[in-house]
């Protein structure tokens, strides 16, 4: 009982968005595929669907070269890194800035909507975005853990 | 640490047994699923998708499985009538860490049936196999759409399930997991898009199920998994209905630690010593339902709880009774100097005070109780020893317990019960006064010494003050200076393998319960309640105990 803390709450969401995303990133090296290529694009049978010429610039960064899921990868890993945290970011400055995660997880909903397996990836960065938000209002504070807490001999 | 986390969650016998049983079927599933798809001649358009449409059906398959069993574990009331009866199959006291495993299982299988599914669509797409876009599968057609709202309430529940979560904000767990609702209607619906058939349009019908079986291949899980979510959906009627008989607040008792008593009488409510029951205040708050031990014997004319304020919702309930902080403090301060004040032949520690509704407040409040739901220290009259801990606020249960035993002592049925062992591990014992003052009475009520003993662990630092108090009063006292009780406290955590070897010993050697047979074998029962670290301690002790002779079972209680 008492009152939700929202930035451990969103920690949760933005765990399981970052590892959806990671996961999708994967997939989508292998099958790779501009989420938006139905705008304008053309059905064909058989060749699946053709994408329009004006979207050329993604179909050459996804498609062609899976430069967003291999960036979206790398970017999902150093949230992953902020999140969980690594041993290196325990305790720093940057581990406990709510406004760094709501930054990246934006950045990670963008990247992920790009590709096809993405979206179940965005729709959580922007949940777990919108939790760190009402932390944020709510004025949440991450602090950094107390020493030797609970830690026997070491007190 | 002798062992690793994965020896204590899956190579323990018992969980050994049900990993092996668990993940067998769940793997069986998988494999029967992806057979049947493989081998399906009038799905062979499907079969062009390969692996991934063999992998999709496969975890499809597991997840109806996963589907049926995820309710079966909350079925609280089905449980309560099956456990004294089932108690030897499984563990009915473990149905929410049961309902976890199979929650972890159906997210490792979502994941393992999405990514197929995500493949299957973009292979559509390319071959054309059906004249369709990735799109239109995935937002247009049932079973994405539903499978998509699953995800996301999955995300949402599990998030908020997780115990630092849960113990922050209940509310949020509590509203959050009632997103099941709709988790299981798309769990039925999931198939109605057809998807699974061998025609190139879906086959709809005009009567139920809306698609014909003649074309659309599923598994039909849904006639199986829908049967738990019925009872479930039926159970909560029904507990509604229940929770809606005549209940009236009869009395509010405030104890002098600030514990309010509640004394409710409702006819209709049947229960036995150690269960709990699901209290709501419409005055606090409408929906919610919280838990609380019953601290009352059967043979009370009443079902009392008792609720100490500490969380919103308990607070709420205090000024809502006109026990607010104030009056707590006020009488919390006359219960510290109580410790001085010697009044009777044994001092109380400050008496508990009625709130009278009569006296121009406002009335009491409606109240509505919903239960009474299952505790494994029912079976305490089954064994000759009941060793009876409880540890902090997890004493609660043994109120009513010890109180039960208390009755069944005086009416001369204590069934094969030869001797009780009350072990109270405690940080300090001010806070629990109320429980003190039963423990007198209990304690007083005693005709033969030995078949009930109190054991009192005080486990809290003591100042150098309190100890040369405690020396000096308690030379010669008839009544222990902190709890009032003829028990002495002791201090410092219990050494548990100390107590069950000199137990056993005892047992062995005849001394324990006089009049007993050697040669039958004894039946000793814990029943803890509290935290786990020191389940754990305790139930390594019995088994390292249990002898050809003795017999230590353990049950543990959870909230």
């Amino acid at each position: 009982m008492g009152n939700l803390i929202w930035h451990e709450w969103s920690r949760y969401v933005s765990l399981t968005a970052t590892v959806y995303t990671l996961w999708a990133a994967f997939w989508g090296i292998l099958y790779r595929k501009f989420f938006w290529d139905f705008v304008g694009g053309t059905l064909r049978a058989p060749g699946g669907l053709q994408p329009a010429d004006n979207v050329a610039f993604f179909i050459d960064i996804i498609v062609k070269a899976p430069v967003v899921q291999i960036l979206i990868m790398l970017h999902a890993f150093a949230l992953l890194a902020l999140e969980f945290p690594a041993p290196f970011l325990k305790g720093t400055g940057i581990y406990r800035s709510i406004p760094l995660r709501i930054v990246m997880l934006f950045g990670q909903a963008f990247l992920a909507v790009l590709f096809y397996q993405g979206t179940n990836g965005t729709i959580y960065s922007l949940t777990a975005a919108i939790g760190y938000t009402r932390a944020l209002m709510l004025g949440e504070e991450m602090k950094e853990a107390k020493d030797h807490r609970g830690r026997g001999g070491k007190a | 640490m002798g062992e690793n986390w994965f020896q204590r969650e899956f190579l323990a016998p018992k969980r050994l047994v049900f990993n092996i049983i668990f993940y067998g079927l769940h793997f069986f599933f998988f494999g029967y699923g992806w057979h049947s798809q493989a081998t399906n001649k009038k799905l062979s358009a499907l079969n062009a998708l390969t692996w991934s449409v063999w992998t999709s059906r496969g975890a499809g398959l597991v997840l109806a499985f996963d589907g049926g069993l995820i309710l079966v574990p909350m079925l609280r009331n089905v449980i309560r009538v099956v456990r004294p009866r089932l108690t030897w199959l499984f563990p009915a006291d473990e149905n929410i860490w049961f309902h976890r495993q199979v929650a972890y299982s159906m997210a490792f299988w979502a994941m393992v049936h999405t990514t197929a599914h995500y493949v299957n669509f973009f292979n559509v797409e390319r071959t054309q196999v059906r004249p369709e876009r990735a799109l239109d599968i995935h937002y247009t057609q049932a079973g994405a759409i539903t499978g998509h709202f699953m995800l996301f309430i999955m995300v949402l529940m599990y998030t908020t399930a997780h115990h630092k979560v849960r113990a922050q904000c209940f509310e949020a767990f509590w509203y959050t997991h009632h997103l099941a609702f709709f988790f299981m209607i798309g769990l039925y619906a999931h198939a109605t898009g057809c998807f699974v058939r061998d025609s190139p349009d879906p086959d709809y019908i005009t009567s139920f199920p809306f698609y014909s079986t003649e074309h659309c291949l599923g598994y039909e899980s849904w006639r199986f998994t829908i049967w738990p979510g019925i009872l479930y959906f039926g159970e909560r009627i029904w507990r509604e209905i229940r929770a809606r008989r005549a209940t009236r607040l009869s009395k509010v008792l405030v104890h002098p630690s600030g514990a309010m008593e509640l004394r409710i009488i409702k006819p209709s409510f049947k229960y036995v010593a150690g269960q709990w029951l699901f209290i709501q205040v419409p005055d606090v708050s409408g929906w919610q339902w919280h838990p609380f031990t019953i601290t009352s014997a059967p043979e009370d004319p009443y079902v009392s709880v008792h609720i100490r304020q500490v969380g919103d919702w308990t607070h709420g309930l205090g000024e809502r009774l006109g026990a607010g902080p104030s009056v707590v403090a006020q009488l919390t301060a006359a219960a510290m100097k109580g410790k001085e004040k010697e009044d009777s032949v044994y001092g109380t520690r400050g008496d508990f005070v009625e709130l009278d509704p009569g006296s121009g407040a406002r009335p009491l409040p409606a109240v509505r109780i919903d239960g009474p739901y299952g505790a494994p220290a029912e079976d305490v009259f089954n064994v000759e020893v009941a060793v009876l801990i409880g540890a902090g606020i997890g004493v609660t249960p043994f109120a009513s317990i010890l109180k039960h035993i208390w009755y069944r002592q005086r009416k001369g049925n204590v069934g094969s019960l030869k001797r009780v062992e009350f072990f109270w591990v405690c940080r300090d014992a001010p806070s629990f006064g109320w429980f003190q003052s039963l423990l007198q009475e209990v304690e007083a009520a005693q005709a033969d010494p030995n078949f009930l003993r109190i054991n009192i662990y005080l486990t809290q630092k003591i100042s150098e003050d309190m100890l040369w108090n405690i020396a000096i009063n308690d030379a010669g006292a008839e009544y222990d200076p902190l709890t009032l009780l003829r028990t002495r406290t002791m201090f410092g955590r219990p050494d548990w393998k100390a107590i069950y070897s000199r137990m056993r010993e005892a047992v062995e050697a005849g001394q324990y319960l006089p009049g007993t047979n050697a040669q039958l074998k004894t039946k000793v029962g814990t029943y803890f309640c509290g935290p786990s670290v020191l389940a754990k301690a305790i139930k390594t002790a019995c088994d390292s105990e249990t002898s050809a002779n003795v017999n230590f079972s353990f049950a543990k209680e959870h909230f």
